[in-house]
């Protein structure tokens, strides 16, 4: 699925958090919004997904304008830095969740969740593990269960805020390779926040720079890296390298 | 605990930590002085008169004490305190989850406002409450004179005890539940939300089972005040024994009368109701804790005890 962003802008009281926005991102591609923090990436996630919301512009998810719409009809598949696993239930019933919540006429079977379920376990290689609850899993499965849970509703977009921030540096990297591997496997239309360029240049198929809540760049990794379109992202990228 | 500390500590090093704590210490006499005096407080303040209500209700006998309760007034008066109890705390518990909601979950004008008003029965007297509705709903009450034509009667009846008890019993649920709240965040609800639940089932699924020990703790004690509560019912109440008398109103009138035997042998009821609350309340909090402990060891155990990690595919 298709996203299309058109003249998006938000700010919290006086602070402009998202300004004037316009972004493409085609159907199957990989997206990396990267910046520095309080960049205002997260927010424009955010009301991508439906969890905030716009003062101004439109979204289009394939062509619809879905601007007005909430997050539970957008269904968009969110995932969080901190994972927000629902803590007081398994690792079974948090996949599940999202396949439980749909009216009853257009629910799936109790054994048609449960194969569900298991096969998105054995898809993050924790099968076994459907009994524990969060706490009981590290960091890295924790956030494995989280995509799960994510993809169970079969989402038309999956949005990636920090997915490894909260993770060391070894898990993220394994991680980092699943996810790629899950993309190319899969297809599925992702967006994700990173301040991490190492990150977005491995992953992403493009890479959007966002800084004072502007996009500066939009590009392909070798071209963002070669031909900084400004001095800033040109400062930004020689940080780390 | 213990064997925690040991791991950290070889030992020897006990007597070092043990000077720690006589050096930071208060001398010995002083300390026996404060925790005399604390015990001492206790007992005539707090053990003594428990021990007289139950020792006054029992003072004709134990036959006395169970012929109190075929008393009409006196088993009416039990009625009238549950029926109470019954109708303010449900609804105390709905209003306490919608403003607690509300105050956490969003930013809006008067918030603040909303959050003082929340708290304005435990700042001003009892009396005061019962009062403001004698002013609303009495006989020359701002809606008087149109309940009157509509032959609604709520003053001096049973609509005005269960109203002045609501009063009085507001913040005990929203109270306990708000803190909590701000300090769970949203964000379970929030991919609760991208999954496609409605509001109700984010509710149902997660906002209560997450706060459940903490509104229980705040359903306790809002029924503790609305069985217990005294200023704001007398003021609402005729006082009428049989009719219109709670628990507390009852105690009062049968002291006055000189009954003091059955005055006792309610209040001794009322106080058995208020240990099983303080025992419940106990429990609540126990469980709680032992909630979060119980995360908290199986969180260690994985750590130890890791699963062999198959990322690596």
């Amino acid at each position: 699925m298709s996203i299309e962003i058109t003249a998006l802008s938000k700010s919290f009281g006086d602070f402009p958090a998202v300004n004037n926005v316009n972004l493409k991102v085609e159907t199957g591609e990989m997206v990396a919004f990267l910046g520095p923090s309080g960049s205002g990436k997260t927010t424009l996630l955010r009301i991508i997904a439906g969890l905030e919301f716009a003062d101004s512009g439109n979204i289009f998810f394939s062509g619809e304008d879905v601007s007005e719409k909430s997050a539970n009809e957008r269904k968009a598949g969110f995932v969080f830095q901190s994972y927000a696993l629902f803590n007081h239930m398994t690792i079974f019933e948090n996949i599940a969740f999202g396949l439980r919540v749909v009216p009853r006429n257009k629910r799936l079977s109790k054994q048609e969740i449960r194969e569900c379920v298991l096969s998105l376990l054995d898809t993050i290689q924790l099968s076994g593990l459907e009994n524990r609850f969060p706490v009981q899993l590290s960091g890295g499965q924790r956030q494995r269960v989280a995509f799960a849970r994510a993809l169970a509703v079969k989402p038309r977009v999956l949005l990636l805020d920090e997915p490894f921030g909260a993770l060391d540096a070894k898990v993220r990297r394994e991680l980092r390779a699943w996810l790629s591997e899950f993309h190319n496997k899969t297809q599925l239309t992702s967006l994700f926040v990173t301040h991490d360029q190492e990150e977005a240049f491995e992953v992403a198929n493009r890479v959007v720079i966002i800084h004072n809540g502007t996009i500066q760049q939009i590009g392909y990794p070798d071209e963002v890296r070669s031909k900084p379109a400004n001095s800033f992202i040109h400062d930004f990228l020689a940080l780390d390298i | 605990m213990a064997s925690f500390i040991d791991l950290h500590h070889p030992p020897g090093s006990d007597r070092r930590a043990d000077r720690m704590v006589r050096s930071t210490s208060e001398p010995l006499w002083l300390r026996r002085l404060l925790i005399g005096i604390v015990l001492a407080f206790f007992v005539l303040f707090l053990a003594l008169p428990l021990i007289v209500i139950f020792q006054g209700a029992l003072e004709k006998g134990f036959g006395y004490f169970l012929h109190n309760f075929t008393d009409h007034d006196i088993l009416h008066s039990m009625l009238v305190t549950l029926i109470v109890a019954l109708i303010t705390v449900p609804a105390n518990a709905l209003f306490g989850i919608a403003a607690a909601w509300a105050i956490t979950r969003f930013r809006f004008r008067g918030r603040q406002l909303l959050l003082a008003l929340i708290d304005l029965p435990l700042w001003v007297s009892p009396v005061i409450g019962g009062l403001v509705y004698v002013l609303l709903y009495g006989r020359r009450g701002y809606f008087g004179p149109w309940l009157q034509a509509h032959d609604i009667r709520i003053i001096f009846a049973m609509p005005g005890i269960v109203l002045a008890t609501t009063f009085v019993t507001f913040p005990f649920v929203a109270r306990s539940l708000i803190p909590l709240m701000q300090a769970q965040g949203c964000e379970e609800e929030e991919a609760a939300l991208t999954l496609g639940a409605s509001g109700f089932e984010i509710l149902r699924r997660i906002t209560l089972p997450k706060i459940r020990w903490g509104f229980f703790y705040g359903l306790i004690l809002c029924n503790a005040r609305a069985m217990g509560e005294f200023g704001a019912v007398s003021v609402v109440s005729a006082k009428i024994s049989g009719k219109t008398n709670t628990m507390p109103l009852e105690i009062e009138r049968l002291y006055n009368d000189y009954l003091f035997a059955s005055a006792f042998t309610v209040a001794a009821a009322l106080s058995l109701l208020s240990l099983i609350t303080l025992l419940l309340k106990t429990i609540a909090e126990w469980q709680n804790t032992r909630q979060l402990e119980a995360g908290r060891r199986a969180l260690l155990e994985s750590s130890i005890d890791t699963i062999p990690s198959k990322a690596n595919a």
